[in-house]
């Protein structure tokens, strides 16, 4: 509703404010506190129209500043990255995106295809994306989509979809990694209707752009997963979640949805007769705390998007307290190939012990971004190297980020890992939603800390004190802008708000925020050094 | 082996009952585990991480306020780890603040953090930098006083408002370190749906939210003094904490645990004392001249009057056009006297009493 009075006006007024209050019954100062929460809610004119940067830890390699300086005259203010990283600077113009290197260049253009792999490797998510027409219902259908839908739907039970998600080992490939036939199964048996299957598309992870590519360009698989997902647990309702920067994404998907409804694969016997399950797309605000399951699902309500205490979990006491599923759009993307194919077909994919595929989505200092579809278990140098190109002409990489900022820095000695959870959690990182971003040795590495750690606590909700405290006291410290001047003291501050950061905070942010200094002190020691002394011998 | 409602509490076996938490446990047990964001009134939150413990099984500590306990848990409330923890956490709270030492008189649980930061022995100064909270000076009322220089973000107050008076007044606006405590449209909180119940100030634990009536006392030299009595105005019965120094009121808290209130005052109560050491307190009455002026007198001269008036009414309307109304503040002998009054002296059943409001 406060949408619709966004995209009207152009800002969310007091007046909208006090009809959205007296219409839903939320008290007027919740919702004003609700409204300010958000990133992208203008409160006053000129408000949506003004242009919006992406300040993204890539946007910033590749002269973001630069286009932000120029279209300051027209009053253009910075955004978080907003997953245009294979195909720098977005700029968002109410709901167009246009793109460009400067200012002189924007234009609009569609997100680019994933790049095909050199070796051929069998693909999962990626497995059609590249046919032409893939977007459209027919082209979904005669590429071999829905077609492991339809079968399921015909010839089996609810429970059959379960145990080939299960056996296939799929996993949450938002970052959790929690097994998906697990979860289906506990919100199968959990008491209370209807039950709700959730799609999180609020890719805020800076250096993640998998799920804008995914929906693009392949809509019509994460709309099967999903109704897969129904069918499998008996829900009636479904939303996707999905992040305000991608507005041409809205469009995409609202086209899908309608798409399938004709068709009767949504609707009022999607999951056989007389049992539906209805679609609805909700687009975010801006706000990257509500990729996290339990914001998402307040936010999804009109609360104030902050994480929910847990237990309970979702899967009993999710979208308005009933049982919910909360699937990322890579996790739903793979099913519809996985319930094709078969559950061996999938576990078959990925290397040694590892079950499928994760997409990375790789980016900054490398000759061929893109989002990469690779086994699990892949050796990131075959990545880097045989697969992107590698680093730019002369130049050698200094560090890789891991699942997108969160996981912090692999350095110049660590690269010889392979892309599995296991693999990098032995090494303090971990996999997460798969963003790779590189830098190369002419960075210097404490100033994207900063700029990390600025993300970090620009989007920490302020709920629970080490995150609302520790991500500011760590960005001040990184920025050369309090804290002590000398090292040993310097360090065992960072290092003292990091441990509590990590043991204590409420949700992932302000446990995966650290890892950005822990491993800028692991790798970089005479970068920091030269930061805090400043000179100083 | 476990009992199906034991869990190991620092090395002893412990009974629960379902639905308790580890801190409502460890609480009766007397582990005394900080908090700041917890108030036994309200839905635990999880926000401070004070509260913190180590479970056995669990890769990180559990906030104890949020985690229910179930059969077979192995808690340690008091480790060297988690003490460790506290003590970081409440230097990271010390150092957004501009000052942890408040006035008593600020508010009923105005001196949590300074405890705390005391037991912990916190204040080194560590992690110095910009500090968070705006307070606002712009806004005048009377009543609270809101220095959010002081503000930790707990937002005891808002839940408070919201799940104890039912006036949702404040909210929390923006996010990360810019959290604030505002009202509708950030405005004062005159135009805004508080009742100036005074609850926000008395859950308050750094006197951000405060009394502002009291601290005028707060120069006052000697002791607070606490005398435990019943709120003077309705027929609830609150029980209230009257504060004096020198055997002068300076203030009134809520009683915590007053059966009727648990805390909870309205802004009569809270805040409309001044009556009772007033200048222009009554002592005799005042009966008014035929010059229009009132004029001290004795008590057989104005209850003559008064029985003239009341004569004067029931001779030309009759005595239907009598109506009675008993002071709130009166007490429960005078309340009898009045309606007998009524009932016995014209046989009328036309009486009320202003607590009913």
């Amino acid at each position: 509703m406060l949408h619709a009075f966004h995209e009207r006006d152009g800002f969310v007024s007091e007046e909208a404010i006090g009809v959205v209050s007296q219409a839903l019954c939320i008290p007027v100062a919740d919702l004003y506190g609700t409204v300010t929460f958000y990133h992208h809610f203008a409160q006053h004119p000129p408000g949506r129209a003004v242009p919006r940067v992406c300040d993204g830890p890539v946007c910033r390699l590749f002269g973001s500043e630069a286009i932000l300086g120029a279209l300051r005259r027209e009053g253009a203010t910075p955004m978080p990255c907003s997953g245009r990283c294979d195909d720098c600077i977005p700029v968002l113009y109410g709901d167009r995106t246009l793109v460009g290197r400067s200012s002189a260049t924007l234009e609009a253009r569609p997100s680019p295809l994933p790049p095909p792999n050199p070796g051929g490797v069998t693909e999962c998510v990626f497995g059609g994306i590249r046919e032409p027409g893939r977007a459209s219902f027919d082209g979904y259908r005669r590429t071999g989509g829905y077609a492991g839908l339809t079968s399921a739907l015909r010839y089996g039970v609810p429970q059959d979809v379960v145990t080939v998600i299960t056996d296939s080992g799929l996993a949450g490939r938002g970052g959790a990694g929690f097994p998906t036939g697990r979860k289906w199964q506990a919100v199968a048996e959990a008491p209370g209707e209807p039950k709700t299957i959730v799609c999180n598309a609020d890719e805020g992870e800076p250096g993640c752009f998998k799920d804008r590519a995914l929906l693009d360009h392949d809509p019509h698989a994460v709309i099967e997963g999903m109704i897969a997902a129904a069918y499998a647990t008996g829900a009636a309702r479904g939303f996707i979640y999905l992040r305000y920067e991608y507005p041409e994404t809205m469009e995409i998907l609202e086209r899908a949805i309608r798409e399938a409804e004709d068709a009767d694969l949504l609707g009022e016997n999607a999951r056989g007769p007389g049992q539906p399950f209805h679609l609805l797309v909700r687009r975010g605000a801006g706000a990257y705390i509500c990729g996290e399951e339990t914001s998402l699902l307040n936010s999804l309500e009109g609360k104030h998007p902050f994480p929910r205490n847990r237990p309970p979990y979702p899967v009993t006491h999710g979208y308005e307290d009933l049982p919910t599923v909360v699937n990322n759009v890579e996790t739903l993307a793979s099913v519809g190939p996985i319930l094709a194919n078969g559950a061996e077909w999938y576990r078959g994919l990925g290397l040694l012990d590892h079950a499928g595929t994760k997409v990375i989505s790789l980016s900054g200092d490398i000759a061929r971004p893109g989002n990469y579809e690779v086994p699990l278990g892949l050796p990131l140098p075959t990545l880097l190297d045989d697969w992107a190109g590698g680093p730019g002409e002369g130049r050698t990489i200094q560090a890789v980020t891991m699942a997108g900022l969160s996981g912090g820095f692999l350095g110049p000695n660590e690269l010889d890992v392979t892309l599995d959870e296991p693999g990098l959690r032995a090494r303090g990182s971990f996999l997460g939603a798969g963003g790779v971003i590189v830098f190369d040795d002419t960075r210097d590495m404490v100033e994207v800390a900063r700029q990390a750690m600025s993300f970090f606590a620009h989007e920490s909700c302020g709920k629970c004190f080490p995150c609302r405290i520790g991500t500011t006291r760590l960005t001040e410290r990184l920025a050369g802008d309090g804290g002590p001047s000398e090292l040993a003291a310097w360090t065992e501050e960072i290092t003292d708000i990091g441990d509590v950061m990590k043991s204590t905070s409420a949700c992932g942010l302000g446990m995966a925020a650290p890892l950005i200094t822990e491993s800028l002190l692991r790798n970089f020691g005479d970068q920091v050094a030269r930061h805090v002394d400043g000179g100083r011998e | 082996m476990a009992d199906r409602y034991t869990i190991n509490l620092d090395g002893s076996d412990v009974a629960f009952a379902d639905g308790e938490t580890l801190y409502e446990i460890a609480e009766r047990h007397r582990k005394e585990v900080p908090t700041l964001c917890y108030d036994p009134r309200l839905e635990a939150f999880g926000a401070c991480r004070l509260c913190v413990v180590e479970l056995e099984g669990a890769r990180n500590p559990v906030a104890s306020c949020t985690t229910l306990a179930t059969p077979g848990m192995t808690v340690r409330t008091g480790t060297d780890k988690v003490e460790r923890y506290r003590k970081t956490l409440l230097e990271l709270v010390a150092s957004e603040n501009r000052e942890i030492d408040v006035d008593p008189l600020a508010g009923h649980a105005s001196q949590e953090l300074k405890a705390l930061v005391d037991r912990y022995e916190a204040r080194t100064g560590r992690f110095q930098g910009r500090q968070s909270g705006a307070s606002r000076e712009d806004d005048a009322n009377p009543f609270i006083l809101r220095d959010y220089d002081l503000c930790i973000s707990c937002n005891r107050c808002v839940r408070v408002c919201a799940e104890r008076e039912g006036d949702y007044a404040i909210s929390v606006k923006g996010r990360g370190f810019d959290t604030q405590i505002t009202t509708e449209f950030s405005g004062p909180l005159e135009d805004s749906d508080c009742t100036f119940c005074g609850q926000c100030v008395h859950t308050c634990p750094t006197g951000a939210l405060a009394d502002r009536k009291a601290l005028r006392h707060a120069d006052v030299p000697g002791e607070i003094e606490k005398t435990r009595t019943i709120c003077p105005y309705c027929g609830v019965g609150c029980s209230v904490d009257i504060m004096t120094k020198d055997d002068r009121i300076v203030g009134v808290q809520p009683a915590m645990d007053g059966p009727a209130n648990l805390g909870a005052l309205c802004v009569k109560g809270q805040f409309a004392y001044d009556f009772v050491q007033h200048e222009e307190r009554l002592k005799t009455p005042l009966v008014r001249g035929d010059d229009g002026v009132l004029r001290p007198a004795s008590w057989d001269d104005a209850l003559d009057r008064a029985a003239e008036g009341f004569r004067r009414v029931e001779r030309k309307h009759g005595p239907a056009a009598i109506f009675g109304v008993a002071s709130g503040r009166a007490p429960h002998e005078a309340a009898y006297a009045m309606q007998k009054l009524m009932r016995a002296g014209w046989g009328l059943n036309h009486i009320d009493n202003c607590s009913r409001a």
